[in-house]
C-alpha cells in the first residue's frame, strides 16, 4: 500500500504521540495569498503516529521547521488514494481548525477546492 | 536485593450478552511478569475470576490491561491503592491506546514491550525516582529476548469450566506487516512482522502444562517459510491449538493440520465463493472454523448485513462471532470517523465491539445495534453456542485420544465454573439480549 509520490513534495519526519518517530507527506502551496500546508498520511511507510492523531503537534512541528506562523496557514490533512479495492482507502482532503471541538474540527474539501489549491 | 511484593492486577470487564462466559488465562500480565527480576515476588490477581483485597499487603501495584473496556476499571483500582498510599504502575495494550488519559490516573505508565526494561522501573521505584512515563513505543526489544511467560502465577483452578481446563494463550510472533482498517496492532507492535526463533517457540510451548493452546498472534500468514518451519517443529509436541488466519496454501494447511491446528478464526467479510471455498479448504484439512464477522462497515446496509448473516448458514461454519465496528484509538477507522464527525460516544466502557459508538454510513446506530443482536440470535437459533462448542471440543478430544494425549476432565472441579459454583441455567442467544 505504497502512497504515490504525487501526493507530496517531501517526506517530513516528525515526533508523534509520546515522541514516536513518525513520517508524513508534505506539500506547501501559496495560492491567492494564502499558504496551504497539506500533510498526507503514508500508512505503512509511517512507523509512528497517524497525521490525524498527531494533529496540532504535527502542524506546530511543520510550522517550526518551515518558518511559518500557525495562525497564517490553512492546514489540510490528506488521506491518499492507495488503489485499494477497499473504499475506506479513497482520497479525501480535510481542512482542520484546531480551535474547534472534535465534532466541528474538520471540513471536507470539495474536488473544486482541492483543484484550486493544487492545480 | 530485598524482596519486593508486587500486586499484579488484570482488571475485570463486563462480558457482552452474546459472548460465552468462558474466561481464558490472560497473556499480557504473565508476559510482563516474565520480564521482572527474581527478587520481585508477584501476586497475580485476575479480577475476572477473583476479587481484589485492597488491604492485602504489598509494596507496589502493577495494572495490566488489554481491552479499552478495562481502562476505567483500572483507574478505579489505582484510586483505591492511592488511598492506601501505594504507588501504581501500568502497561499493556489498552494502556498504550489510551495513554494520554491513563497517565493521569497512575504513578507511572509503561509504553511498549517490557523485555530487558522492567527492572529499571522497579529500581527507579525503589530509589524514589519513578518516571511518569517509560516510553518505548516504536522501540521493540530483540524478538530473541522474548522468553516463556510466568504461567506459574495462574491459579489454575480458576480457569476451569466443569473440570475442563481452558486453553493457554501463547505467542509465536509480534508485530504485523498488515495495517487493517479497524486494527491498532501495527501502531502497538510495529509495522514489521517479528517472528520468534522457532527453537524458542518449541521450547516455550513444550513447557506449558496444557495440551490446548490459543496462538494469539494477529495472523500467522505473514511469512510462509517461517510458518511452515514453525508447523513442522511443533508437530511432535502433539499440542492442539486455535489461531487466527493461516496461509491459504495447500502445503501450509496440511502442515498446520499435522501440527495440531484445532480451529481458526477466519474473517467472513463478504458472500463470495472465495470465502466459501476458503472455509471448505480448512475443513478438508480437518481444521474447524470460527467465522469473525464485523458489522457496520461503511459499505454495508442493513440488508447487506442480513445477507452476510444468511450466508453463514451456507458455508458450514463451526462457530461465529459477531462484532460491531468500533473506532479504537490509533486505527484508521478512528481517524476517519473523527474527521467525519461521526464518533458520538467516547466512553471507553462502551468500546466493547458490541455497542455502537459511531454513526454508520448506510444505517442508523439503532439499526446497526439491531442487526448485531439479530446476527447472534439468528446464527445460534438452531443450535446453541455451547452445543456447537461442545462439538468442537469432542472433535479435539477424539484426536487427543487417538494420539494418547487426552487428559480426562478434573472431576473434583466438575461443579465449578471459573471458581464459582456451576450455574445450571441453560443460556441461549434468544434470551441473552
Amino acid at each position: 500500500m505504497k502512497v504515490s509520490e504525487k501526493y507530496y513534495d517531501e517526506q517530513f519526519p516528525f515526533l508523534g504521540e509520546w515522541d514516536m518517530e513518525s513520517l508524513c507527506g508534505l506539500k506547501i502551496r501559496t495560492v491567492d495569498g494564502s499558504t496551504y500546508v497539506i500533510v498526507t498520511e503514508l500508512y505503512q511507510e509511517n512507523p509512528g503516529t497517524s497525521v490525524t492523531y498527531a494533529g496540532q503537534k504535527l502542524r506546530d512541528q511543520i510550522c517550526h521547521a518551515k518558518g511559518l506562523s500557525a495562525d497564517e496557514i490553512v492546514y489540510i490533512e490528506c488521506t491518499p488514494d492507495t488503489n485499494s479495492k477497499l473504499s475506506f482507502y479513497d482520497e479525501e482532503y480535510y481542512e482542520v481548525d484546531f480551535s474547534a471541538d472534535p465534532q466541528h474540527r474538520y471540513r471536507r474539501l470539495t474536488t473544486d477546492e482541492v483543484k484550486h489549491i493544487l492545480d | 536485593m530485598d524482596t519486593i511484593k508486587l500486586k499484579l492486577i488484570y482488571p475485570r470487564w463486563k462480558k457482552l450478552p452474546g459472548q460465552t462466559t468462558f474466561t481464558l488465562p490472560p497473556h499480557g500480565p504473565v508476559a510482563f511478569a516474565a520480564t521482572l527480576p527474581e527478587y520481585v515476588d508477584i501476586d497475580f490477581i485476575d479480577e475476572n475470576v477473583e476479587d481484589i483485597n485492597f488491604d492485602d499487603p504489598c509494596d507496589l501495584v502493577a495494572l495490566s490491561t488489554m481491552l479499552s473496556t478495562q481502562v476505567k476499571r483500572a483507574w478505579e483500582i489505582a484510586a483505591e491503592y492511592h488511598k492506601r498510599g501505594k504507588k501504581v504502575i501500568a502497561g499493556g495494550i489498552s494502556a498504550m491506546l489510551h495513554a494520554e488519559e491513563y497517565v493521569n490516573h497512575v504513578d507511572s505508565l509503561f509504553l511498549g514491550e517490557s523485555e530487558g526494561r522492567s527492572e529499571q522501573v522497579i529500581l527507579d521505584w525503589k530509589n524514589g525516582c519513578l518516571k511518569k512515563v517509560y516510553n518505548y513505543l516504536g522501540k521493540q526489544p530483540p524478538i530473541e529476548s522474548v522468553g516463556p511467560c510466568r504461567r506459574d502465577l495462574y491459579k489454575r483452578e480458576l480457569y476451569n469450566h466443569k473440570g475442563v481446563q481452558m486453553v493457554d494463550l501463547f505467542h509465536a510472533s509480534r508485530g504485523c506487516r498488515f495495517s487493517c482498517y479497524p486494527c491498532a496492532v501495527s501502531y502497538l507492535g510495529g509495522r514489521k512482522f517479528r517472528p520468534r526463533p522457532v527453537d524458542k517457540v518449541v521450547e516455550d510451548m513444550a513447557g506449558i502444562d496444557n495440551n490446548r493452546l490459543f496462538i494469539v498472534d494477529n495472523s500467522l500468514a505473514q511469512d510462509k517459510e517461517w510458518e511452515k518451519e514453525l508447523f513442522r517443529a511443533i508437530a511432535p509436541l502433539k499440542k492442539k491449538w486455535i489461531s487466527h488466519t493461516i496461509e491459504d496454501d495447500p502445503e501450509v494447511l496440511d502442515l498446520a493440520a499435522k501440527a495440531g491446528a484445532w480451529y481458526v478464526y477466519q474473517a467472513v467479510y463478504d458472500t463470495s465463493d472465495y470465502i466459501k471455498e476458503r472455509v471448505k479448504r480448512y475443513h478438508d484439512n480437518g481444521i474447524g472454523v470460527e467465522g469473525t464477522i464485523l458489522l457496520g462497515l461503511d459499505n454495508q446496509t442493513v440488508d447487506d448485513c442480513k445477507r452476510l448473516i444468511d450466508f453463514l448458514g451456507e458455508i458450514d461454519l463451526d462457530l461465529a462471532e459477531f462484532t460491531i465496528m468500533t473506532p479504537f484509538p490509533h486505527t484508521k477507522a478512528y481517524d476517519d470517523y473523527l474527521r467525519q464527525g461521526r464518533i458520538f460516544d467516547f466512553d471507553w466502557n462502551h468500546y466493547n465491539a458490541g455497542q455502537v459508538v459511531f454513526k454508520p454510513a448506510l444505517m442508523t446506530p439503532d439499526e446497526l445495534q439491531g442487526v448485531y443482536e439479530y446476527a447472534w440470535k439468528s446464527f445460534y437459533a438452531s443450535e446453541t453456542q455451547e452445543s456447537k462448542m461442545f462439538r468442537l471440543f469432542c472433535n479435539v478430544a477424539l484426536r487427543e485420544m487417538n494420539e494418547g494425549t487426552y487428559r480426562p476432565r478434573n472431576r473434583a472441579l466438575a461443579n465449578k465454573s471459573f471458581g464459582r459454583d456451576v450455574d445450571r441455567t441453560v443460556k441461549t442467544h434468544q434470551n441473552a439480549f
